[in-house]
Protein backbone atom coordinates (compact mmCIF):
# COMPACT_ATOMS: atom_id res chain seq x y z
CA UNK A 1 0.00 0.00 0.00
CA UNK A 2 1.03 3.53 -0.13
CA UNK A 3 2.48 5.95 2.28
CA UNK A 4 -1.11 7.60 3.54
CA UNK A 5 -1.92 4.27 5.38
CA UNK A 6 0.89 4.37 7.40
CA UNK A 7 0.99 8.12 8.12
CA UNK A 8 -2.65 7.89 8.64
CA UNK A 9 -1.92 4.60 11.61
CA UNK A 10 0.61 6.78 13.30
CA UNK A 11 -1.08 9.78 13.50
CA UNK A 12 -3.83 8.10 14.74
CA UNK A 13 -1.66 6.14 17.14
CA UNK A 14 0.10 9.69 18.27
CA UNK A 15 -3.67 10.68 18.89
CA UNK A 16 -3.80 8.08 21.17
CA UNK A 17 -0.90 9.08 23.25
CA UNK A 18 -1.72 12.71 23.43
CA UNK A 19 -4.90 11.89 24.45
CA UNK A 20 -4.28 9.64 26.90
CA UNK A 21 -1.67 12.02 28.35
CA UNK A 22 -4.15 14.79 27.95
CA UNK A 23 -7.11 12.95 29.86
CA UNK A 24 -5.01 12.38 32.61
CA UNK A 25 -4.63 15.37 33.55
CA UNK A 26 -7.91 16.90 33.15
CA UNK A 27 -8.84 13.54 35.30
CA UNK A 28 -6.66 14.55 38.18
CA UNK A 29 -7.48 17.97 38.04
CA UNK A 30 -11.23 17.05 38.11
CA UNK A 31 -10.44 14.97 41.30
CA UNK A 32 -8.82 17.97 42.86
CA UNK A 33 -11.10 20.88 41.36
CA UNK A 34 -14.62 19.09 40.77
CA UNK A 35 -15.43 21.64 38.42
CA UNK A 36 -17.42 21.14 35.48
CA UNK A 37 -14.50 22.65 33.22
CA UNK A 38 -12.26 19.84 34.13
CA UNK A 39 -14.87 17.44 33.61
CA UNK A 40 -15.92 18.99 30.53
CA UNK A 41 -12.41 18.62 28.85
CA UNK A 42 -12.49 15.09 30.57
CA UNK A 43 -15.40 13.86 28.96
CA UNK A 44 -13.87 15.10 25.30
CA UNK A 45 -10.79 13.64 26.28
CA UNK A 46 -11.98 10.29 26.53
CA UNK A 47 -14.50 10.26 23.96
CA UNK A 48 -11.82 11.31 21.31
CA UNK A 49 -9.43 8.83 22.50
CA UNK A 50 -12.20 6.22 22.06
CA UNK A 51 -12.43 7.35 18.53
CA UNK A 52 -9.26 7.39 17.67
CA UNK A 53 -8.30 3.68 19.51
CA UNK A 54 -11.17 2.39 17.79
CA UNK A 55 -9.44 3.36 14.15
CA UNK A 56 -6.52 1.64 15.36
CA UNK A 57 -8.22 -1.10 15.99
CA UNK A 58 -9.78 -1.39 12.70
CA UNK A 59 -6.91 -0.18 10.83
CA UNK A 60 -4.44 -3.00 12.88
CA UNK A 61 -5.86 -5.09 15.29
CA UNK A 62 -9.25 -6.80 13.84
CA UNK A 63 -8.31 -9.78 11.34
CA UNK A 64 -11.70 -8.78 9.28
CA UNK A 65 -11.17 -5.15 8.87
CA UNK A 66 -7.74 -4.50 9.33
CA UNK A 67 -7.44 -6.83 5.95
CA UNK A 68 -9.94 -5.05 4.32
CA UNK A 69 -8.16 -1.51 5.21
CA UNK A 70 -5.13 -3.06 4.14
CA UNK A 71 -6.21 -4.38 0.63
CA UNK A 72 -9.78 -2.92 -0.18
CA UNK A 73 -9.49 0.66 0.21
CA UNK A 74 -8.61 2.76 -2.58
CA UNK A 75 -5.24 5.29 -2.35
CA UNK A 76 -8.03 8.37 -2.40
CA UNK A 77 -9.97 7.21 0.97
CA UNK A 78 -6.34 6.73 2.56
CA UNK A 79 -5.24 10.01 1.69
CA UNK A 80 -8.67 11.60 2.76
CA UNK A 81 -8.51 9.70 6.64
CA UNK A 82 -4.81 10.57 6.54
CA UNK A 83 -5.83 14.41 6.44
CA UNK A 84 -8.60 13.26 9.23
CA UNK A 85 -6.14 12.00 11.58
CA UNK A 86 -2.82 14.89 10.68
CA UNK A 87 -5.74 17.68 11.46
CA UNK A 88 -6.37 16.14 14.30
CA UNK A 89 -2.79 15.55 15.21
CA UNK A 90 -2.04 18.82 14.92
CA UNK A 91 -5.11 20.25 16.73
CA UNK A 92 -4.11 18.12 20.14
CA UNK A 93 -0.57 19.14 19.64
CA UNK A 94 -1.85 22.69 20.25
CA UNK A 95 -4.00 21.36 22.82
CA UNK A 96 -1.18 20.11 24.60
CA UNK A 97 0.75 22.68 24.38
CA UNK A 98 -1.19 24.65 25.95
CA UNK A 99 -2.20 22.19 28.65
CA UNK A 100 0.87 21.10 29.99
CA UNK A 101 2.32 24.16 30.00
CA UNK B 1 -12.67 36.64 32.42
CA UNK B 2 -14.79 33.97 34.13
CA UNK B 3 -13.95 31.42 31.67
CA UNK B 4 -9.77 32.34 31.47
CA UNK B 5 -9.92 31.45 35.24
CA UNK B 6 -11.27 28.30 35.14
CA UNK B 7 -9.22 27.31 32.50
CA UNK B 8 -5.88 28.47 33.07
CA UNK B 9 -6.39 27.50 37.14
CA UNK B 10 -8.25 24.14 36.44
CA UNK B 11 -7.64 22.92 32.94
CA UNK B 12 -3.94 22.63 32.97
CA UNK B 13 -1.24 20.79 34.45
CA UNK B 14 0.08 23.57 36.65
CA UNK B 15 -3.69 24.59 37.52
CA UNK B 16 -2.94 24.09 41.49
CA UNK B 17 0.54 25.56 41.82
CA UNK B 18 -1.30 28.28 39.93
CA UNK B 19 -4.02 28.70 42.17
CA UNK B 20 -1.21 28.68 45.53
CA UNK B 21 0.63 31.33 43.82
CA UNK B 22 -2.82 33.71 43.60
CA UNK B 23 -3.69 33.19 47.17
CA UNK B 24 -0.45 34.10 48.55
CA UNK B 25 -0.17 37.47 46.56
CA UNK B 26 -3.38 38.51 47.20
CA UNK B 27 -2.42 38.28 51.05
CA UNK B 28 0.44 40.56 50.12
CA UNK B 29 1.98 41.25 46.69
CA UNK B 30 5.40 38.65 46.66
CA UNK B 31 8.56 38.69 43.94
CA UNK B 32 9.27 35.79 42.34
CA UNK B 33 11.75 34.73 44.99
CA UNK B 34 10.07 35.17 47.74
CA UNK B 35 7.19 32.82 46.31
CA UNK B 36 9.09 30.14 45.57
CA UNK B 37 10.07 30.16 49.23
CA UNK B 38 7.20 30.37 51.08
CA UNK B 39 5.45 27.85 48.23
CA UNK B 40 8.36 25.74 48.01
CA UNK B 41 8.70 25.43 44.58
CA UNK B 42 11.45 25.60 42.66
CA UNK B 43 11.91 29.39 41.43
CA UNK B 44 11.90 29.23 37.91
CA UNK B 45 8.42 26.99 38.26
CA UNK B 46 7.17 30.09 39.64
CA UNK B 47 8.81 32.21 37.13
CA UNK B 48 6.93 30.19 34.26
CA UNK B 49 3.61 30.53 36.19
CA UNK B 50 3.89 33.91 36.47
CA UNK B 51 4.77 34.55 32.89
CA UNK B 52 1.22 32.41 32.39
CA UNK B 53 -0.45 34.36 34.73
CA UNK B 54 0.69 37.49 33.29
CA UNK B 55 -0.35 35.90 29.43
CA UNK B 56 -3.99 35.76 30.44
CA UNK B 57 -4.07 39.07 32.79
CA UNK B 58 -4.81 37.50 35.63
CA UNK B 59 -1.83 38.98 37.73
CA UNK B 60 -0.06 42.25 37.09
CA UNK B 61 3.66 43.38 37.82
CA UNK B 62 4.38 46.68 39.68
CA UNK B 63 8.16 47.55 40.11
CA UNK B 64 11.60 47.22 37.92
CA UNK B 65 12.46 43.88 36.61
CA UNK B 66 14.63 42.74 39.38
CA UNK B 67 12.69 41.84 42.50
CA UNK B 68 9.39 43.30 41.07
CA UNK B 69 6.36 42.15 43.16
CA UNK B 70 3.29 40.47 41.63
CA UNK B 71 -0.38 41.24 42.27
CA UNK B 72 -3.83 40.55 40.82
CA UNK B 73 -4.71 42.35 38.15
CA UNK B 74 -7.95 44.39 38.35
CA UNK B 75 -9.93 42.34 35.65
CA UNK B 76 -8.79 39.22 38.36
CA UNK B 77 -10.05 41.31 41.68
CA UNK B 78 -13.25 42.41 39.68
CA UNK B 79 -13.99 38.27 39.34
CA UNK B 80 -12.50 37.49 42.87
CA UNK B 81 -15.57 35.41 43.13
CA UNK B 82 -14.78 32.63 40.60
CA UNK B 83 -11.08 32.71 41.94
CA UNK B 84 -12.49 31.83 45.83
CA UNK B 85 -15.05 28.97 44.29
CA UNK B 86 -11.79 27.74 42.60
CA UNK B 87 -9.74 28.22 46.05
CA UNK B 88 -12.41 26.07 48.21
CA UNK B 89 -12.52 23.28 46.11
CA UNK B 90 -8.63 22.47 46.98
CA UNK B 91 -8.97 22.73 50.57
Amino acid sequence: MSIWVDVARASAALNVVVLFVLSAIWARNYLTFRSKHAIGLLVFGVFLLAENALALYMYIVDPTLSGWFATDVPVIAWRLMMLLHVFETVGLAFLAWITID
Amino acid sequence: MEAVLWYVLTGTRGGENRVRILRTIEEQPRNANQLAESLDLDYKTVRHHLDVLMDNDVVQRSGDDYGAVYLPSPRCRANWETVETIIERID
